[in-house]
């Protein structure tokens, strides 16, 4: 993996506007920090290499270093990236706070892991209003508070550097696939530090198909409600085709082809949909509001989901064989469509030395998929 | 200096140039002295503050130099002798009024002393006021050296009471700011029975009885420029104009103010004091013609010396062109020709290269293999030195939230600033965060401008500084209309309880005026706040606080929002020499160079108290250095930077 | 008019520092001491914004005949009094020639561009050899950490005043010196600056005789 510092940063990812603010980059040094959804960067860092280089997910992430490194396996393009089995799931009865979007699997399993000592610190995303934060909560019950679904790009990960600075050795992190994939990179230890323990106990990972820039998406709603009055956000599943927007007493409705005019640009440069460099990765089952889709990608994962089914915190059980297809045909899609546009734009597995990737991975994976 | 007043006629002190011009206007009997604070003027007025109540006389700082031209022409219309001080912007500020008064004419003797910066060295301009004495119609005197400031400044008073207008006087920072041997003359008695009042029923154009109004214009215009006439009447002998040198020079100089001094020692330095002649002019305004036309007429070389545009040259030309057919043609060495340039200040070696040439005579300044072994040392053996704020200063603290705020906003904001040592916010010591610097005042009138331009699709964030006696100077103006207009601006006072950068006069937002009296102090915050405006109050050195106030305050996007941020000067009497901490770095602890922080404190916040040891590559507190603040405890990321409180 | 015979005539001496470090006072000090012995002084300074952490320069012209300019033509120094070490070879580039003199603080002040890592500072040791280069004659005074140890490092600048008075190239007394600062300042910083003033003295006289 190359790693450059945040002058390359700056250029590679900020200038071309690809970056997500996903918070990898923060709180590691005092120059990079985020404000509403945006990442700035206060002061030029003259350093080589730095890991705010090193974790971005916009920048030589190389896939089959990851792959290998994970799954022991160079990566292979498939829809949903390596995984052990697919499962549907919901929150147990040993699960009492009824006050989560969808099926309640992600708040669950999160409770459970730090409640048997799993995990010593959880990084989850609550928020102020409509603006996402990052939140590490030590105390189970906690995590409820986490709940709600968000839809606008959060700087999470920057609640991940601050539990390792803080010194817990035992993290989870829930967290969108670009989330994943820059805590993939962390996890790599791509500065070579000697001593290094992956400091992160469970990564539990969102389906996602696109976020919306969070200022943007502000000023837009702000021209149909209040936004000091929001309470709730929720897109159901198709064919609804509209995001619901409840304020005070009010809901109201709004086209999600005028929601995708928010999207930002780089979220169509992500061939991720289901968070592959997870432990678990979960998603709304489509269909059924209040039933998760749970993706069980490795051995950590598959011990806790299947401890948490035994002790009640967890309801698994398998997924209807249309549900699975459409899931597997939305994530090619998606990965397709991202792989076609990062070609077109010169942005993968760029050779000159002084130019960097947004992406690496080797031509005969891309080929497959595009073809 | 407290012998500034003595009546000790006849004893040579060692002043400083703006002390002479003091001691000038004591020894003229002035009542009434005003100015606002500029280098290079401002040691004038404060010499004179300290003896106003002993003298009685009335000494003001006033908010700005308009205000301080008509406080001092109410003190002439009312029979007391009365100045006015600035530096050469302030001629500017006050200049509507002034082209007004010259036509009025003043009554008891008025002058106004205008010290001006060639090279800029404190200044963001070169302008001269001399245009204005053109302009304006009225005499212009300027001293040649450290004696003749004080013996001008006083002759001045006399001269315009001979004439009945303003008068106004020329300094420039090498005569106001250098020192120079000057020996008192007497001192009027302290008349304390002043029966000052201004006589205004008489007949409108009777000078003495009638009312100040320059209506009819055409009669008005017509008398002042019979004034001006019966002025340079009065130039053809003034003993201030001096000549010296053989009676029919190779070369005639003639040159006025500081340039004289450089003059004579080109002449000295390369022994041609045969060759030279030297006309000094003390004044330059109107030029006596028959004193010009007896001088041009000992050679036909003439070469014109003078600081910075080529005035004083233009006008002998124009005199030398319609004496041509008495005179002859004349051959003329000085700017305009490219022997001197029009730009900057002059000083010996200018002077003397010139006049090497000229004269074609050989002079060595160093030995050639000295200067090439000296600059190269130089080059290497002395870093250069950037300005930079001082240790402890309150505008590092609050351009590193200003910054950080207009970052975080990342909408690619920008400050819009002025006068003041804040203006170092355009240099990496203000993280370079000040992109537009004009006149006093302009920062938040610039800013007030680009805040309505949303419409034409600028959504950049829009941010003033000003310091507290600027708000009352012109940024208060610049305020009103941002307000009254609805533009998006923020504003911030860097208020630092003083004019910092002069030497902490007062101003009206304090309460004591320049005589040491106790005045009502004007409320910045509550001026502002009557405004109907959003008005917030931090202190810079809360880092933290400050950036989160500033933040939010740049995106709230309807209209104006001012922040006051206050904390004393680090020289201020309040803080100077008085450190509220004892700084140490715990060495273990600090990143250095690593990634987590690549020395943001020396690298970036760049105090002159902290400095970085190259050896053990950590920060260091430089105790001789180091003013005490506490505030880069807050910006280190490792938290190695740590206080205590001072004994 | 000056009782003495002057070493040059007008003698010129620059005292260089950085914003900051008291140069205008050592100008002052030592201009109202020379006056009160009859000497024409002439000195020119600039301050203001300039001094903000900027190179800062004195010129100190001491004639027994007339006033003089108040900016030193170049290469016509005879004496440099450096408050900061560097500065005094910086002055050198315009102001000096074989014959000059250098009377040198070896405390350093670092610019930003130091601090900051854009530039370099040279050791003592190589700003002691480019002032041997330089100047006919040199001495290094540690007047600011001999002023750290009295609690205040301005009173370098008085050290130095006092080191200078010891070189005896100018008649510059003791009892002009007591004089001047009591016209100058508060009366209760007379002793202190008494005992500084002749402390320089003494650490000039170590420097000379190698001991320091």
């Amino acid at each position: 993996m190359r790693v450059f510092g945040s002058n390359e940063l700056l250029k590679d990812v900020l200038e071309r506007d690809l970056c997500i603010g996903c918070g990898a980059c923060m709180e590691l040094c005092p120059y990079l920090k985020s404000h509403r959804g945006k990442t700035a960067m206060l002061f030029p860092c003259t350093l080589p290499e730095g890991r705010c280089h090193a974790y971005c997910p916009k920048v030589e992430v190389n896939l089959d270093d990851l792959s290998l490194k994970f799954f022991d396996t160079s990566y292979e393009g498939t829809p949903l990236g390596s995984y052990r089995y697919v499962k549907t799931a919901r929150a147990g009865e040993k699960v009492d706070n009824g006050d989560f979007q969808a099926g309640g699997t992600v708040s669950a399993l999160m409770s459970f892991a730090l409640k048997k000592g799993y995990l010593d610190a959880a990084v989850l995303t609550d928020r102020k209003g409509i603006l996402p934060v990052p939140r590490l909560v030590t105390n189970p019950e906690d995590v409820f508070t986490c709940s709600s679904s968000k839809y606008t790009a959060a700087p999470t990960l920057l609640a991940c550097n601050q539990a390792i600075k803080k010194g817990y050795k035992r993290t989870g992190v829930v967290g969108t696939p670009c989330q994943v994939l820059a805590l993939a990179q962390m996890r790599s230890n791509p500065m070579k530090e000697k001593d290094f323990t992956d400091p992160v106990g469970l990564v539990v990972g969102l389906f996602c198909t696109w976020a919306l820039d969070f200022r943007a998406f502000e000023a837009f709603i702000s021209e149909h409600v209040d936004v000091n009055k929001i309470t709730k956000l929720d897109i159901p599943p198709p064919p609804a085709e509209s995001m619901e927007v409840f304020a005070g007493d009010d809901k109201i409705e709004i086209s999600l082809d005028e929601i995708r005019q928010l999207i930002p640009e780089t979220c169509s440069y992500c061939i991720d949909m289901t968070s592959e460099f997870s432990d678990i990765s979960v998603g709304v089952l489509e269909g059924r509001p209040d039933i998760n889709t749970l993706i069980i990608r490795t051995e950590r994962g598959k011990n806790i989901v299947d401890e948490a089914q035994e002790e009640g915190y967890l309801v698994v059980g398998e997924i209807p064989e249309e549900n699975l297809e459409h899931l597997i045909w939305a994530a090619g899609n998606k990965k397709k469509k991202a792989l076609i546009k990062g070609k077109q734009d010169g942005l993968l597995n760029i050779s000159e030395e002084d130019k960097r990737a947004y992406l690496r991975v080797n031509t005969k994976t891309i080929e497959k998929i595009i073809a | 200096m407290s012998y500034l007043a003595d009546n000790n006629e006849g004893v040579q002190h060692l002043l400083l140039g703006n002390e002479a011009i003091a001691r000038g206007a004591l020894e003229a009997g002035v009542k009434v002295a005003t100015g606002y604070p500029g280098t290079p003027s401002s040691e004038i007025m404060e010499s004179l503050s300290k003896v106003a109540h002993g003298r009685n006389m009335y000494v003001e700082w006033s908010i700005n130099e308009k205000l301080a031209m008509e406080v001092a022409a109410a003190g002439s219309f009312a029979r007391l002798r009365s100045m006015c001080v600035m530096k050469q912007n302030g001629v500017n500020v006050g200049s509507d009024f002034l082209l007004h008064l010259a036509l009025t004419g003043t009554r008891e003797g008025m002058v106004i002393i205008a010290c001006e910066d060639p090279g800029a060295h404190s200044s963001i301009n070169e302008g001269e006021a001399r245009m204005f004495a053109g302009m304006l119609e009225i005499p212009l005197l300027e001293p040649g050296d450290f004696q003749e400031l004080k013996d001008m400044v006083k002759w001045a008073f006399d001269l315009s009471e001979e004439i009945r207008n303003l008068v106004m006087v020329r300094s420039v920072t090498r005569l106001s700011h250098g020192s120079g041997n000057v020996k008192f003359g007497k001192l009027p008695e302290i008349d304390t029975n002043v029966d000052a009042g201004f006589q205004c029923d008489g007949f409108i154009l009777d000078p003495d009885k009638g009312a100040m109004i320059s209506m009819p214009v055409n009669h008005f215009h017509g008398r002042l420029q019979e004034k001006l006439k019966k002025a340079r009447e009065i130039f053809e002998d003034c003993l201030f104009n001096t000549y010296n040198g053989v009676e029919k020079p190779e070369l005639l100089i003639i040159t006025s103010s500081a340039c004289n001094l450089y003059c004579k020692e080109a002449i000295a330095l390369l022994g041609v004091e045969d060759r030279v002649g030297l006309l000094k002019l003390g004044t330059t305004w109107p030029l006596p013609p028959e004193l010009i036309k007896k001088n041009l007429s000992r050679t036909d070389n003439i070469f014109i010396v003078e600081e910075v545009l080529p005035i004083m040259e233009g006008n002998i030309k124009v005199l030398a062109a319609e004496m041509a057919p008495e005179i002859g043609v004349k051959n003329f060495y000085g700017k305009n020709a490219g022997n001197l340039p029009t730009s900057g200040e002059l000083n010996p070696d200018l002077v003397l290269d010139a006049l090497k040439t000229i004269l074609s005579v050989e002079y060595e300044d160093m030995p050639e293999s000295y200067k090439k072994k000296a600059q190269a040392v130089a080059l290497t053996g002395a870093p250069n030195r950037e300005l930079t704020f001082c240790p402890g200063c309150p505008h590092r603290a609050s351009f590193w939230s200003i910054h950080g705020a207009l970052k975080l906003d990342g909408r690619k904001g920008f400050v819009c600033g002025d006068i003041g040592c804040y203006g170092l916010g355009v240099l990496p010591t203000g993280f370079s965060t000040i992109k537009a610097l004009h006149a006093m005042g302009s920062g938040i009138g610039v800013a007030s401008g680009f805040g309505k331009l949303r419409q034409f699709g600028m959504d950049q964030a829009v941010v003033a500084v000003c310091g507290d006696s600027t708000f009352f100077h012109a940024g208060i103006n610049g305020l009103l209309n941002a307000v009254h207009h609805s533009s998006d601006v923020t504003f911030i006072v860097l208020d630092n309880g003083g004019t910092a950068m002069t030497g902490f006069q007062p101003h009206p937002g304090l309460t004591v005026n320049a005589m040491g009296d106790e005045v009502p102090g004007l409320d910045i915050a509550a001026i502002c706040g009557s405004l109907g405006i959003r008005v917030e109050i931090g202190d810079p050195f809360d880092l933290k606080g400050t950036q989160e106030t500033l933040t939010e305050l740049i995106q709230d996007k309807k209209g104006v929002k001012v922040l006051i941020l206050r904390k004393n000067c680090a020289l201020s009497p309040e803080r100077k020499n008085k450190k509220d901490y004892e700084m140490h770095i715990d060495e273990g602890i600090c990143l250095g160079e690593n990634c987590g922080c690549n020395r943001l404190c020396t690298r970036i916040f760049r105090c002159p108290g902290l400095v970085w040891d190259q050896e053990r590559k950590t920060s260091r507190i430089d105790e001789a250095i180091c003013a005490g603040c506490g505030v880069c405890v807050d910006i280190c990321p490792a938290e190695a930077i740590k206080k205590k409180e001072a004994a | 008019m000056g009782n003495s015979p002057l070493p040059k005539e007008p003698y010129n001496i620059i005292i260089t520092g950085v914003g900051g470090q008291g140069n205008v006072l050592l100008s002052k000090l030592l201009g109202n001491m020379l006056t009160r012995r009859g000497y024409i002084i002439t000195i020119g300074e600039t301050f203001g914004a300039t001094q903000r952490g900027g190179s800062v320069m004195s010129h100190l012209r001491v004639s027994a005949r007339s006033s003089w300019s108040p900016l030193i033509p170049k290469g016509r120094a005879h004496m440099v009094i450096a408050l900061e070490p560097t500065e005094g070879i910086r002055v050198l580039a315009n102001y000096g020639n074989p014959q000059v003199k250098i009377l040198s603080n070896t405390r350093a002040i670092h610019p930003v561009g130091v601090i900051a890592g854009e530039l370099q500072y040279p050791s003592i040791e190589e700003i002691r050899k480019s002032a041997h280069e330089l100047a006919s004659e040199v001495w290094f005074i540690d007047a600011t950490d001999e002023a750290l140890r009295l609690d205040n490092p301005v009173l370098g600048n008085t050290i130095m005043l006092g080191a200078f008075a010891g070189l005896n190239m100018l008649p510059l007394e003791k009892e002009d010196f007591r004089e001047v600062i009591l016209e100058m300042m508060p009366e209760d910083k007379l002793d202190i600056n008494l005992k500084a003033y002749e402390l320089g003295a003494e650490m000039l006289n170590r420097a000379v005789s190698g001991t320091a």
